[in-house]
């Protein structure tokens, strides 16, 4: 068992876990934050997309003990309080949130997208989702509300 | 009480109730809630598609540290479940235990279960898994229909065919209808299966509640039946099962059929038995979810089409085999769909159609989006557009022609329930294509960076119907109840809530129960609430499919509403409505003529899609997609717009890229990276969502059922567009390059 302490969306969690555990399954279970999920567990859907320092990283293919140090946000660390980040109303606002099971993944890849393309073009939106799968919204909602929200933090 | 649109009534898209938890990550989903208390179950799949059990020992399997049990089917009371037939064992043993209507020593599926491990870990769960040990005396595998049809072997010797569902239409003359034919359409049509991918798979957990009953949470479609099917494998009474849908990710008919409902409440009862108070959880990978639940039915259809010079329809003949896989789950009701759907949405005077499910050893087929629909609505239109371009004559006035309308005789020789609107649905859509694009397309992501040149353009249209609800004399229902809240002297209630078990898949059918409530109370949508799919608090809905949830929670709805409404004047409070809607009943079809009235409401359809087929490397980019639907009312446009969206692309999935492979009874490519659905990147270019408004006669406030319909004509859409870019047909898909460059270069 190896001994780490997680720092998820700004709080630093003690963790006893295998060191052969992937982050998804530590962040659900031994953090208890179970806003990301799995949908595949290698890398093809992206619905365990969490951000490490910022980079969107499918969390179900990194081993946890490699995120100790680095700084892991998850969808439970976007709202302000109560003030949803503009990425989370513009989905709910335009109608991206269907079944809801890609969403998180969707939105942290999206908030990546945005920090470092803020003004992104609809291919670069494109591009940066690539690696989220939906099945139920056909994608164009999705589509709307991040290049809307884009404008709005803008 | 008013008969104003409350604010939130029907009409508007206010924010789902359920959406701020999805964004936010608080919603919980099946594998979300699991105590820490929890024991974690592992199912054994047999790994034999065809195969007698010989000996199966669990001793190792429970030696093993952490393994509390192993459930075999000899702990399963009554071993047989099903949908529509008792034709599955619960799990596979060596000799036939518990009553059973079907032999249970027999795998006939690769993913027939034969265990279930319980144990402190899944770690621990899986080592059990490994350790049983089981023998098989190999039987030879049906592979596919064509294998099947000789009967040579039977994968259910107790149906005694393995064509065990036969449907027939013998409509006029079909020797005068050939002989009035000047043109005459004949093709055979290879159609693929389909993978659900919900993107949450399946999970669950089951424990005994404070009323001692068997619990169960999972996501599904019908609460109701999942309980029935517990309690009937279980040999209880349905009272001691209680089941409760968490947040559901997706399901499209996927999770119409049991897949862990059962042995998580075998497991829950054992563990009671021994006296171990504590829930058990298990949840599926991906691979075992791709594995171990029913698909859109591979079939192989022959069809020919007659027509005079002038275009009038003559006569109708089809075959339609589909491929049942080891089990029925739906598919004779998916068979009695596509049965009717086969010919198209036309008067047919004439038709000959003989349809067969056939059981094999491959992967069940069953519900999923358009039930039958989409096999029989891809070799309908597609004939159709073959007719138009045999004869020279435009595609939509071939349809204008020929369409189903007000008075028609459907191809069951009964009469069309009113509000038939599909001549307006083939025009708007007509209209539509028309004009230009509303805004610019999107750049597309360039995998294949096209010549100019090389690049030709094409446009296809297709129209359609869907059935609403159940078919064919099923005892069609839905329950809801209704509470009003107010003090003694309010002239009108303060509060409402909707007590209803219609699943939430994604739908949105939660937030259309909280409008339709509003709407039918008059109580502004902010004060209603509602309490949801949990078999203890709310009746019994019917399943989240047919495309009926809507207007049969509707009708359930505000006929709960009149019932508060009367005990609120006298003076009840809460004034508490509770009402079981039942729809007029439909027929079986007469088994020699197929005449009857199977569905008592249907909604109408067409699609317009243009493509661009780049003929040097076969890829096909679809620009723009006009899908055009007559909903009735819309009771929250934003979610129908999505509804058409989301079918769009599933379907674009089913024609352009999705090919499960199944050899020999196994699934060879189980995994997203393998299978491959859209991606962001993938999908059409421009979809446009038209959407009329004329009631349904017998829906609530008009609505008709919508959300399989835009599934149901893309297919044979794209490949008309493909048709009219290239010159070549394509009688099968997915239409993947290669494919694709195939069929240019053999033209």
């Amino acid at each position: 068992m190896h001994q780490m302490n997680l720092e998820v969306n700004g709080v630093s969690y003690p963790v006893v876990a295998d060191a052969s555990r992937n982050l998804l399954s530590v962040i659900r279970t031994e953090v208890g934050l179970t806003g990301t999920k799995e949908g595949c567990d290698d890398c093809e859907c992206g619905a365990c997309m969490v951000l490490l320092d910022g980079q969107p990283v499918n969390s179900c293919s990194y081993l946890a003990a490699q995120a100790e140090g680095r700084a892991i946000t998850t969808i439970e660390g976007l709202a302000e309080g109560d003030e949803l980040h503009p990425i989370q109303a513009k989905m709910l606002e335009l109608g991206g949130v269907q079944c809801g099971f890609c969403t998180p993944g969707m939105i942290m890849s999206a908030h990546a997208l945005l920090e470092r393309t803020p003004q992104p073009s609809e291919e670069e939106i494109r591009i940066g989702l690539s690696g989220n799968l939906c099945r139920c919204t056909g994608y164009a909602k999705i589509l709307a509300a991040v290049g809307e929200a884009a404008v709005e933090i803008r | 009480m008013t008969n104003e649109t409350p604010v939130g009534g029907l009409g508007h898209s206010p924010i789902r109730f359920d959406g701020e938890a999805k964004v936010t990550g608080a919603a919980r989903y099946p594998a979300d809630s699991v105590p820490l208390s929890a024991l974690h179950a592992k199912v054994v799949f047999s790994n034999q598609p065809h195969a007698r059990m010989t000996s199966l020992s669990i001793d190792a399997a429970e030696a093993i540290e952490g393994v509390l049990f192993v459930l075999t089917a000899a702990d399963v009371p009554v071993n047989e479940y099903g949908l529509t037939m008792f034709d599955q064992p619960v799990m596979i043993g060596v000799r036939d235990t518990g009553r059973s209507a079907v032999p249970a020593d027999v795998s006939r599926w690769e993913a027939d279960k034969i265990a279930v491990v319980v144990a402190e870990t899944a770690a621990a769960a899986q080592a059990g898994a490994a350790a049983i040990e089981v023998t098989w005396e190999q039987l030879p595998i049906v592979a596919d229909v064509a294998t099947a049809r000789s009967d040579d072997v039977l994968v259910h010797p107790e149906a005694g065919s393995n064509s065990y569902h036969n449907l027939k239409i013998r409509k006029g003359d079909i020797e005068a209808g050939w002989n009035s034919a000047d043109v005459v359409i004949e093709g055979t049509y290879e159609l693929p299966y389909q993978e659900h991918a919900y993107l949450q798979v399946e999970a669950g957990t089951a424990w005994i509640d404070d009323k001692g009953r068997i619990t169960v949470e999972t996501g599904g479609q019908w609460t109701h039946e999942d309980r029935e099917q517990i309690a009937h494998a279980l040999d209880l009474p349905e009272e001691s099962v209680r089941v409760i849908y968490a947040a559901i990710g997706g399901a499209f008919g996927g999770k119409e059929d049991m897949t862990l409902q059962i042995v998580l409440a075998l497991a829950a009862k054992r563990l009671h038995t021994e006296g171990i108070d504590r829930p058990v959880h298990c949840a599926w990978s991906r691979e075992e979810s791709i594995v171990g639940h029913h698909k859109r039915h591979r079939a192989t259809i022959h069809a020919k089409l007659g027509a005079t010079a002038d275009g009038m329809i003559t006569a109708v003949e089809a075959d339609v085999w589909l491929d049942a896989g080891a089990y029925n789950y739906t598919s004779n009701k998916v068979l009695g769909n596509a049965h009717l759907s086969v010919g198209g949405a036309y008067e047919i005077p004439n038709a000959r159609i003989d349809s067969h499910a056939v059981y094999t050893n491959a992967v069940p087929g069953g519900a999923f989006r358009g039930f039958g629909g989409p096999q029989g609505a891809f070799v309908a239109e597609t004939q159709m557009n073959k007719l138009a371009a045999a004869l020279d004559m435009d595609p939509v006035e071939l349809r204008r022609q020929n369409t189903l309308r007000d008075g028609s005789e459907g191809i069951s020789m009964a009469l069309l329930p009113a509000g038939v609107t599909l001549p307006q649905v083939i025009d708007a859509c007509a209209h539509a294509a028309s004009e230009p694009v509303e805004a610019a397309p999107f750049a597309p992501i360039a995998s294949l960076p096209a010549d100019d040149r090389s690049v030709v353009h094409g446009r296809g249209f297709a129209a359609g119907y869907k059935n609403v609800g159940f078919s064919f004399g099923f005892p069609e229902r839905c329950e809801a109840e209704i509470h009003l809240h107010g003090d003694a002297g309010d002239d009108a209630p303060t509060a409402a809530e909707v007590f209803h078990s219609g699943a939430e898949v994604g739908q949105g059918m939660h937030q259309a129960c909280l409008q339709m409530t509003a709407q039918a109370t008059g109580v502004p949508l902010d004060s209603v609430s509602g309490t949801f799919s949990d078999t203890a608090h709310t009746g019994d809905s019917g399943s989240a499919s047919a495309s009926r949830l809507s207007w049969m929670a509707g009708n359930s709805i505000l006929g709960a509403a009149e019932e508060a409404e009367k005990a609120w004047r006298d003076g009840q409070r809460p004034a508490i409505g509770k009402f079981r809607f039942t729809p007029p009943p439909t027929e079986t079809l007469d088994p020699e003529t197929g005449a009857g009235q199977p569905n008592f409401a249907y909604g109408y359809m067409a699609q317009s899609v243009d493509v661009s087929v780049d003929v040097e490397t076969g890829h096909i980019r679809v620009d723009r997609v006009i899908s055009t639907h007559d909903v009735g009312r819309a009771i929250n446009p934003q979610l129908v717009k999505g509804q058409v969206e989301g079918a769009v692309v599933q379907a674009h999935g089913y024609v352009m890229s999705e090919n499960l492979v199944v050899e020999d009874g196994r699934i060879k490519n189980p995994r997203l990276s393998q299978y491959l659905i859209p991606g962001i990147g993938d999908v059409p270019e421009h979809v446009e969502s038209v959407i009329l408004e004329l009631a349904d006669p017998l829906g609530p406030w008009g609505v008709r059922g919508m959300a399989e319909m835009p599934y149901i004509t893309y297919a044979p859409a794209v490949v008309a567009a493909v048709h009219d870019a290239t010159g070549v047909w394509f009688d099968e898909f997915p239409l993947t390059p290669s494919r694709v460059l195939a069929g240019i270069r053999s033209s």
